[in-house]
């Protein structure tokens, strides 16, 4: 092969949601530079001025109908701290219930829906793992990608007994949640968990109890439990552990190697005083930041935000705090890689630059053994993390699944901790101020800004994990983070680089990616396809 | 067999992952078992082991036999009627939409996004984005208000934002098996089927409704949302009390008032300072009334049912 360089295209990822463009620079097989665009602009920000301080809890779910919950559970704390509301102990944990089911529900639809089509693909046809693949993961007609996608539409009934529906219900609300659940809640809930469990996580995921697979605290616990039985290896789990080996994909993608995560899941008897300098020390899942290179960790707060937009179609100065953004997009939208190319902002740490939000980072935070007693602590990650050379797209994906057993005790536990007879509302007294709401959707760190003044809305920003993770060049330079994880990335085949596709999917960025390649000497165009 | 293209404009995904919610059929269902071939969806596992833009070329070209095209999300117009901020294999989605929806035998139009504009829509607009046939409650929209599709049908709009994944796959079964003739539209293209009865139509709360019994503040179990939090049940149309959420609820039934997310102008009141989950009255009395009531009708009527309320409809009856 030359050593000439050729150009891929990747297509559709909005401020929070929406379409994303990737171009790759391919070099001897190998990507040698990149840069990701998102190609559309709704202008959530923009509608949200001057409305009603409540607007954001009926738009802001519906910025992206994947994680609305998500943003609902963003946009009600964040009216709580500019209120000072007081929060009942049962409301913080319904709002928890409804992000955890959230969660719970996309779990199997990314893996079996999204993630496991590519395992399918032609290029690994001579893995010995390959005709089971395409008996288990083909799309509509595989064993498993029936059973999970089908059994995905389960745990978000749990959010309708709470909300009413799910997408798009606004149940969470300043000084609470809008439903009083009563016991028949409460049992059906438990009855549709047990119902995941038995017919999906157990006897198809792990191929064990969730206690057994709960045991596992280190790589090598994890390698043994895979040989201790067929069933497994042969689970959907080990199958996508150990076919994930055979075709390498613990090899590449490893991007920056720092990382970031708003902590989430505020304690009951913690938060109901909600200010947004004590949310560190009431969440649950503890928040941080941490360097792969110096295995070390760090504290996050909002103040540490930036949104640099010298390579975003944007014209509002260079590098600011969200609370300073105004929202001013520019029409002239060519992609220009040297300038600008995306509507999505270079978000970056004051100090630490790019990090990458997403469960492998809250899993790697959660190894974190400092903290207080009741936030939940986890090495299971971390310690795959040291021993196979950093992050790859396996071992982001594995992250983003091993959070299932966790997400459901939980989800057990708040269905304990309910009490029916006790409030589930204190009706806040509306007041002007700045307030910051954050949680940690599936995908990763999400945030909520708000200032009222005059009783309305006066700026409203979102940062969303996919900002963080797709996002353009700073002025500095440095690449955003999948743009610095697609740096090394092996092209098989020119016509159909499904490899570009594992490491885009790996982010689980905000839906439809179409990548498409480029001859760079001829223009010609050599091959299109989903990667999210 | 029916082939089935979806694409996203203005959208969130919502509507779906409402969808992939469906049960019956469920969206494996509808492929292995109604014979929907999907050609293509944003988020839907298909591989096309090609490009997408052939495939929307031969669809455009007739070569692929283009059945029914789903299209979710607001038609974006921006900048200056370019549509260059919603760009989708190399050029403006709307382009792409006019000439599918030209090449198509059924053209659908799910949720608020594409059937009315819904949020992005919503005052000031700045992506400049209309729905599919209607502007909320003009017609026109993107396509024209001439439009039909090759059927003889304009666009079809489910709306709801999101719309319930039964109201899609049952439009989608209905066409597949060739009872496409037993659809019957209303002013805003919606089924009749589905758009007729109104949200209140099977809600629990109907009896404190009919005794002016108010939900005075959220988290309380008794009482009816109409009165003080602002709900639209009785005047949208929609059966979200007849066709229950993810099997088991509704909004109201579990304490959120309706939206009116049914209806062409959602968000009402473009969620100016105030009309968020507060009922917009006048010297105590609703502006908005339950649909063909009147004000003087209105009056005497709760007035009567308050005095007549029975004890127990001031107490919890749906009890822990």
């Amino acid at each position: 092969m030359s050593a000439a360089i050729q150009t891929l295209d990747i297509s559709p990822v909005g401020r929070v949601e929406g379409d994303l463009d990737v171009r790759v620079e391919i070099q001897n097989g190998v990507v040698t530079n990149a840069w990701t665009h998102a190609e559309l602009f709704r202008g959530f920000e923009v509608i949200l001025k001057d409305k009603d301080p409540q607007a954001g809890l009926v738009v802001t779910p519906r910025a992206c109908g994947i994680c609305g919950a998500s943003h609902l559970t963003c946009a009600a704390w964040a009216l709580d701290t500019a209120w000072g509301t007081t929060v009942p102990r049962n409301a913080i944990l319904a709002r928890n219930l409804g992000q955890i089911v959230e969660s719970l529900q996309s779990l199997p639809r990314h893996h079996y829906g999204l993630f496991m089509i590519d395992y399918t693909n032609e290029n690994y046809a001579k893995s010995p793992f390959y005709e089971e693949a395409v008996k288990r993961y083909s799309p509509f007609t595989g064993t498993s990608y029936e059973a999970g996608v089908t059994i995905s539409g389960r745990p978000v009934e749990i959010y309708a007994l709470l909300g009413g529906q799910w997408p798009h219900s606004s149940f969470m609300v300043p000084g609470g949640v809008m439903c009083a659940p009563t016991l028949t809640d409460v049992t059906r809930a438990w009855s549709i968990l047990e119902h995941f469990r038995q017919n999906w996580i157990e006897p198809l995921w792990l191929g064990c109890s969730m206690e057994r697979y709960e045991q596992i605290q280190t790589l090598d616990q994890f390698e043994a439990w895979i040989e201790e039985s067929p069933k497994h290896a042969n689970s959907d789990l080990g199958l996508f552990w150990r076919m994930s080996k055979e075709i390498g994909l613990q090899h590449y993608g490893k991007g920056h190697g720092k990382f970031v995560t708003w902590g989430y899941l505020p304690h009951e008897d913690k938060y109901q005083k909600p200010t947004i300098d004590g949310r560190s020390s009431a969440v649950i899942m503890k928040s941080g930041t941490y360097d792969g290179a110096t295995d070390t960790f760090g504290p996050m707060e909002h103040i540490f935000t930036r949104e640099d937009m010298s390579r975003a179609w944007y014209d509002e100065g260079k590098v600011v705090h969200p609370f300073d953004r105004t929202t001013k997009p520019i029409s002239k939208n060519a992609v220009d890689p040297d300038g600008k190319y995306s509507w999505a902002t270079a978000v970056r740490h004051s100090e630490r630059g790019a990090l990458e939000a997403g469960p492998l980072a809250r899993r790697l935070i959660a190894g974190n053994t400092a903290g207080q007693a009741f936030q939940h602590s986890d090495g299971l990650v971390l310690d795959m993390y040291r021993k196979m050379g950093g992050a790859s797209i396996m071992l982001r994906h594995f992250a983003r699944m091993h959070e299932l057993c966790i997400l459901y005790r939980e989800a057990e536990r708040i269905l304990r901790e309910f009490k029916l007879n006790d409030e589930w509302y204190i009706k806040p007294t509306e007041r002007d101020g700045r307030g910051w709401g954050a949680t940690e959707a599936i995908r990763g760190a999400l945030c909520h800004w708000i200032e009222v003044e005059g009783g309305k809305i006066k700026n409203y920003q979102i940062i969303a994990p996919t900002t963080w993770n797709v996002g353009p060049r700073s002025t500095d330079g440095q690449r955003g983070p999948i743009e610095e994880a697609l740096i090394g990335t092996p092209i098989k085949n020119q016509h159909d680089p499904v490899e570009v596709g594992h490491v885009c999917r790996s982010y689980d960025s905000c839906l439809v990616c179409t990548v498409h390649a480029h001859d760079a000497t001829t223009g010609e165009e050599l091959a299109r396809f989903r990667t999210a | 067999m029916a082939n089935l293209l979806w694409l996203q404009g203005g959208a969130c995904s919502g509507n779906t992952m409402s969808f992939l919610n469906a049960e019956e059929p469920s969206a494996c269902d509808l492929v292995t078992d109604f014979g929907i071939n999907i050609l293509w969806q944003p988020s839907l596992g298909l591989e096309l082991g090609d490009n997408v833009k052939t495939i929307l070329q031969k669809c455009i070209s007739g070569e692929i036999k283009l059945d029914i095209f789903v299209f979710e999300g607001t038609v974006v117009n921006a900048p200056n009627g370019t549509g260059e901020w919603n760009r989708f294999c190399g050029r403006p989605m709307k382009e792409w939409v006019k000439e599918l929806s030209a090449a198509a035998q059924f053209v659908v139009a799910i949720g608020d996004c594409a059937t009315y504009g819904g949020i992005p829509a919503m005052a000031p607009n700045p992506s400049e984005s209309v729905g599919m046939q209607f502007m909320k409650r003009a017609k026109g929209g993107s396509l024209g208000a001439g439009f039909v599709a090759k059927s003889g049908l304009p666009v079809i709009n489910i709306p709801g934002c999101p719309a319930h994944p039964d109201w899609v796959t049952q439009i989608l079964v209905a066409v597949a098996t060739g009872r496409a003739g037993d659809l019957t539209l209303d002013e805003f293209h919606r089924p009749k089927t589905f758009f007729s009865s109104f949200t209140q139509t099977g809600c629990t709360r109907n009896m404190h409704f009919a005794y002016k019994v108010s939900t005075t503040a959220f988290g309380q179990r008794k009482g009816c949302l109409f009165y003080d939090l602002g709900c639209r049940g009785p005047m949208t149309h929609s059966p979200c009390n007849r066709i229950l959420w993810n099997r088991h609820s509704s909004k109201t039934r579990a304490g959120m008032p309706c939206l009116g997310c049914t209806e062409p102008e959602f968000p009402f009141f473009d969620l100016a300072p105030g009309t968020v989950f507060k009922t917009q009255t006048v010297m105590g009395v609703p502006k908005d009334m339950p649909t063909g009531v009147d004000k003087t009708g209105y009056i005497k009527l709760t007035a009567a049912a308050k005095g007549m309320a029975p004890a127990w409809a001031e107490k919890d009856i749906f009890v822990v």
